[in-house]
């Protein structure tokens, strides 16, 4: 899809329309600012406090990405096992089954008395939450092969290593980047819970303090950080889709275009 | 001459269910090296089964198959095989996909090249050799699903409703291609169809199925003569074919076999 003019002017104006709206409406409603502070609160606080929000962005930042990173490793490494063991898959996958069903931020407390207060305990749960994802959606890329490549295989006399290397992995990486985008997103929210339950930095952390000062324009400006750094890692993980696996996209469309 | 291919009283019963699904009936028929043989039945008859046991992906549960005087008991070497669908790898090139067989089977991609490529100019694709599989359309990628199972030179080549997914222009097409081709490397070739026209058009022999459990009703062998053109389906000797294949297989559906008991 080719973006015109107007596909850009469009959010654009309504972005700036919403913030002159919210504005004047707080304004005249005299809302406290406890409440609603207006946009223009909400870019004081943020130049004043910049160095400290870069500061805790960068914890929060690297809590996630190595919990993510411990579940992309473990994750693939566990499906792979899970396909290739129906002993695995008959005792360890109903475990993870029931973990999944478990509200996973509920375990924040308790990785504080396992792991500690510091930042292993906060990469635990951005790992727990992000495993699943990355799990289920590598699973699903192994087995959903069509039988007639397997055919082929075997006539051939190919190997299971083969196999595995030629169809199953390639053939699950669309499954896997879709199961990554999921636990980036979530590896974030599985941060800022476990900096709720106990940090002394982080954004987690800073949204607390803001909301115990009742300074909600700071409260905010970090609210809107956590969403621009989840569309960051979002996007960086779009792009490597479409620069390693650009069939995937392009598969889609294809198809999508009958 | 002894026949290439024996199917010798082949009976399958999958079991599944409570009950058993029996597929195939005491199947029986000669292939000889060099003829090319269609399948004709009604969808769900057995055909692709059959194929699958001649080719010794899976066993028949009593009877036996033998290529070249030799029992079939695991996946035959020398077979090259087409599906409906094309089932390309869509991040490979055209030609990496051709060479799939070459890998599986540990020989070096490199001595196969030239064989690749020879291929793909034969069905008009020596334009297309890097470019991705999705870009072509339905009936190009059949061809170069045809060429991948060439590309090891099979004696035999089983294809089950290759072109049974395209549209009726390039299903001809690709029906005179696939002639062409077996003249030219003189492969054995069973073609499973339920396009009767398609089967007396290509064959030597159409083994004519019930429904299921599939049966083999008659082998006809096709007179007419070589090479075919899409003029002869308009004859009045194709038309004959094509009324006995139809009479024989109504005939079937009327008087059904007396079903197992459950
Ligand atoms: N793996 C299987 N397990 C159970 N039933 C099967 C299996 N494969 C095929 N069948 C059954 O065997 C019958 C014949 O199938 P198939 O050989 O695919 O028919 P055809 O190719 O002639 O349409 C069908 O009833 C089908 O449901
Ligand atoms: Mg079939």
């Amino acid at each position: 899809m080719k973006l015109s003019l107007k596909d850009i002017a469009e959010p654009v104006l309504f972005f700036l329309a919403l913030l002159v709206v919210w504005e004047v409406l707080v304004k005249f409603a005299r809302v406290p600012s406890f409440i609603l502070p207006p946009p223009k609160d909400l870019y004081h606080a943020f130049t004043a406090k910049f160095f400290i929000l870069g500061h805790h962005s960068l914890i929060t930042f690297a809590e996630a990405v190595g919990g993510f990173a411990l579940s992309l490793v473990l994750g693939v490494a566990f499906a792979i096992a899970v396909v290739y063991s129906r002993h695995l898959h008959n005792t360890i996958y109903p475990l993870i089954v029931i973990l999944y069903a478990m509200p996973k931020s509920a375990f924040a407390p308790l990785m504080v008395i396992w792991i500690g207060y510091g930042l292993f305990s906060k990469i635990a749960i951005a790992f727990l939450v992000a495993f699943f994802p990355i799990v289920v959606n590598t699973v699903v890329g192994l087995k959903e092969v069509e039988p007639e490549l397997i055919d082929l295989a075997r006539i051939n006399r190919g190997s299971a290593w083969g196999v595995f290397k030629k169809i199953r992995l390639p053939n699950a990486l669309p499954y896997l980047f879709a199961g990554v985008k999921v636990a980036l997103v979530l590896s974030v929210t599985g941060a800022i819970v476990a900096e709720f339950v106990a940090a002394n930095e982080g954004l987690g952390y800073l949204v607390l303090q803001a909301n115990y000062s009742l300074d909600t324009a700071f409260a905010l400006v970090i609210l809107l950080i956590l969403a621009l750094l989840s569309l960051l890692l979002f996007a960086v993980v779009e792009m490597l889709q479409r620069k390693w696996i650009p069939w995937s996209a392009e598969v889609r469309q294809i198809e999508g275009s009958f | 001459m002894a026949p290439l291919i024996a199917v010798e009283e082949v009976d399958k019963t999958f079991e599944s269910g409570a009950h058993g699904v029996r597929a195939l009936d005491r199947v029986s028929f000669d292939i000889e090296e060099g003829s090319f043989v269609s399948l004709v039945g009604p969808s769900g008859c057995g055909k692709s089964t059959l194929l699958k046991i001649i080719s010794g992906l899976i066993p028949a549960s009593r009877g036996a198959v033998r290529v070249g005087g030799r029992l079939v008991d695991g996946p035959l070497a020398n077979v090259g095989m087409v599906f409906q669908a094309p089932v390309l790898l869509k991040w490979r090139t055209v030609a990496e996909n051709v060479m799939l067989p070459v890998e599986f089977a540990g020989r070096n991609p490199r001595d196969y090249e030239d064989k690749a490529r020879s291929l793909l100019a034969l069905v008009g694709l020596e334009d297309f050799y890097d470019e991705a599989p999705y870009r072509l359309s339905g009936g190009m990628q059949q061809r170069v699903s045809l060429c991948r199972a060439l590309v090891t030179d099979p004696g035999i080549l089983l294809m089950d409703e290759p072109f049974g997914a395209l549209d009726a222009m390039t299903r001809e097409e690709l029906d005179l291609e696939l002639l062409r081709i077996w003249g030219e490397k003189k492969m054995t070739v069973v073609f499973v169809t339920h396009n009767i026209q398609e089967a007396v058009l290509l064959s030597d022999t159409v083994v004519v199925m019930s429904a299921r459990p599939g049966r083999v009703l008659e082998r006809l062998p096709i007179a007419l003569e070589r090479p075919r053109t899409i003029e002869m389906t308009s004859g009045a000797e194709f038309g004959r074919y094509g009324l006995v294949i139809r009479a024989m297989l109504g005939r079937s559906a009327a008087n059904p076999p007396v079903k197992l008991s459950a």
